[in-house]
């Protein structure tokens, strides 16, 4: 892998945080509302965005995997 | 409470980082950029800003030429590269620092707490965790710690000894924390489990291996992989089950009960027991092969009465850990501490802990002052004079002599006070001494 290579590997992964970040944000709001402090609505919502933040997460692997893909555009030779 | 500016282009992060810095007691404002960024630093003033490193008009880094001078707001930096500290850390005064994503609850509630812990590190000094665990600056304590730093490079097993209340757990703990270990610290009590159960709690069972065992259960050893096992009360364990944990700490492999297969296990086994090594060697509790097993480095750790200078250091982190837990500020006065130290804890460390936590709920909890009882006393104490006192074996002369000693001494050597306790006559206890050949002349 050359420098260049690294460095889109490096953004594609800082794009795969953005979901990951979002999924442990909306995971603790779950904890508040199960200990009580802020309603259970938030919760179920929280949920929703745990799923959407997960396949938003996927579709980022998948694109990373496409990008890198030899047989796709020749980047890893 | 601190007024917080949230710097993300995240909506979904800033929404829900908002709830749950609202729920730390915080007031939170949020910009979406720089440029908004800039905005509510030029109307609003601020203790403290989260600031991601890529925004959409340019890096975060680009805030902090706007900050305002004079009493200048804690920066955290959101970054989801680990690699960036270094770049901060040149780039930035030590009023930043950062958090690499994802990030949790307790990550915010560490930074925003930064501040209040600088504040109060001047009012107090810190009192320094050793290994993260162990408190105390006196010689016997620098010993020990020498001790498990020396042993924790190694995989020995350890054998830690001392009275009750001494702390040994917390100095297993210490030996799991400073090995760096991968794996987990399980901790167990040998003396807690009848003789039918001590067998599935260190090696697991399998299922229908006894009347109840509805499942299959892993036992410490499993549970302690590539980790520490702490076996606390091993003299306790009944001495039939003792062969078959030569066998695992021989041969490193586990069967569980009711079960055929040999299952590899690796752990450190640090044990301990609150009799001397005289006493276990004399008792019997524990078989010879398993006590150089298991104290291949065995560690004495010393009463609290022989490290006297460390009472204050403990009180004082006693009293602070209350004071966080009650929102009170009890404070100690020097000629209290001092006090503390003239007291031998029989009870050790623990002894000292129930004592302040009992001080503590006594004294008002809107003043500073701590409400001493008169005398410090336990029933701890009285249970250890008395057993030593009355084992078998011993003349009633001994006992007698020992009771008058220890009377003179609790009353600080006044011989009416200690006669009327004892239910004698002053000259009954004047001729006791002289037979003892402990009276001078000047006494009489």
């Amino acid at each position: 892998m050359d420098q260049q290579q690294f460095a889109q590997l490096q953004l594609a992964v800082h794009e795969a945080r953005r979901p990951l970040n979002r999924i442990t944000m909306q995971a603790e709001l779950i904890k508040l509302a199960l200990e009580g402090a802020v309603p259970k609505e938030k919760a179920l919502n929280a949920l929703d965005k745990i799923i959407a933040g997960s396949k938003d997460c996927s579709d980022s692997l998948s694109e990373l995997v496409a990008q890198f893909n030899p047989d796709q555009n020749g980047h890893a030779e | 409470m601190l007024t917080v500016l949230l710097v993300d282009d995240d909506a979904e992060f800033t929404d829900v980082a908002c709830t749950i810095i609202e729920f730390l007691g915080h007031e939170v404002l949020t910009a979406a950029n720089l440029a908004e960024a800039k905005e509510w630093l030029s109307k609003e003033t601020f203790d403290h800003i989260l600031l991601d490193f890529m925004l959409p008009d340019g890096s975060g880094l680009h805030l902090l030429e706007s900050l305002p001078a004079g009493k200048q707001p804690r920066v955290t930096l959101i970054t989801g590269h680990p690699s960036v500290k270094g770049i901060i850390k040149d780039m930035c005064g030590s009023n930043v620092d950062y958090l690499v994503k994802p990030i949790q609850r307790e990550d915010l509630e560490s930074v925003f707490s930064q501040k209040k812990t600088a504040s109060s590190k001047k009012a107090q000094p810190a009192i320094t965790k050793h290994f993260g665990q162990l408190i105390g600056e006196s010689a016997p304590m620098q010993e020990l710690y020498k001790l498990v730093s020396r042993v924790s490079r190694t995989k020995a097993n350890v054998m830690l000894l001392g009275e009750s209340g001494v702390g040994k757990e917390v100095v297993a703990a210490a030996i799991h924390a400073a090995s760096e270990c991968e794996g987990p610290y399980v901790a167990t009590n040998c003396g807690a489990f009848s003789k039918e159960l001590i067998g599935s709690e260190l090696f697991g069972h399998e299922k229908g291996a006894f009347t109840g065992a509805v499942g299959r259960k892993e036992g410490v050893f499993e549970q302690a992989e590539n980790g520490t096992l702490f076996l606390d009360e091993i003299t306790e364990m009944p001495i039939d089950m003792q062969p078959n944990l030569l066998r695992v700490l021989e041969n490193k492999v586990v069967i569980r009960v009711g079960g055929t297969k040999a299952m590899p296990v690796n752990c450190r086994v640090v044990s301990a027991t609150n009799r001397s090594m005289q006493e276990i060697a004399e008792s019997k509790v524990l078989r010879e092969d398993i006590y150089f097993r298991l104290a291949v480095f065995p560690i004495t750790i010393p009463p609290l009465r022989e490290r006297k200078e460390d009472i204050p250091l403990l009180a004082e982190y006693f009293i602070n850990q209350l004071n966080a837990e009650n929102d009170t500020r009890f404070k100690w006065q020097p000629e209290q501490l001092e006090k503390l130290k003239t007291y031998d804890w029989p009870g050790n460390v623990r002894e000292l802990r129930h004592f302040v936590h009992r001080a503590a709920i006594m004294s008002d909890p809107d003043s500073e002052s701590i409400e001493l009882p008169k005398t410090i006393e336990s029933p701890f104490a009285k249970k250890q004079t008395l057993s030593t006192g009355l084992k078998a074996g011993r003349t009633i002369e001994e006992v007698e002599k020992e009771l008058i000693y220890a009377t003179l001494e609790k009353v600080d050597g006044n011989k009416t006070t200690a006669a009327e306790m004892l239910g004698i006559s002053t000259k009954t206890l004047y001729n006791r001494l002289h037979a003892y050949g402990d009276l001078s002349n000047d006494s009489e």
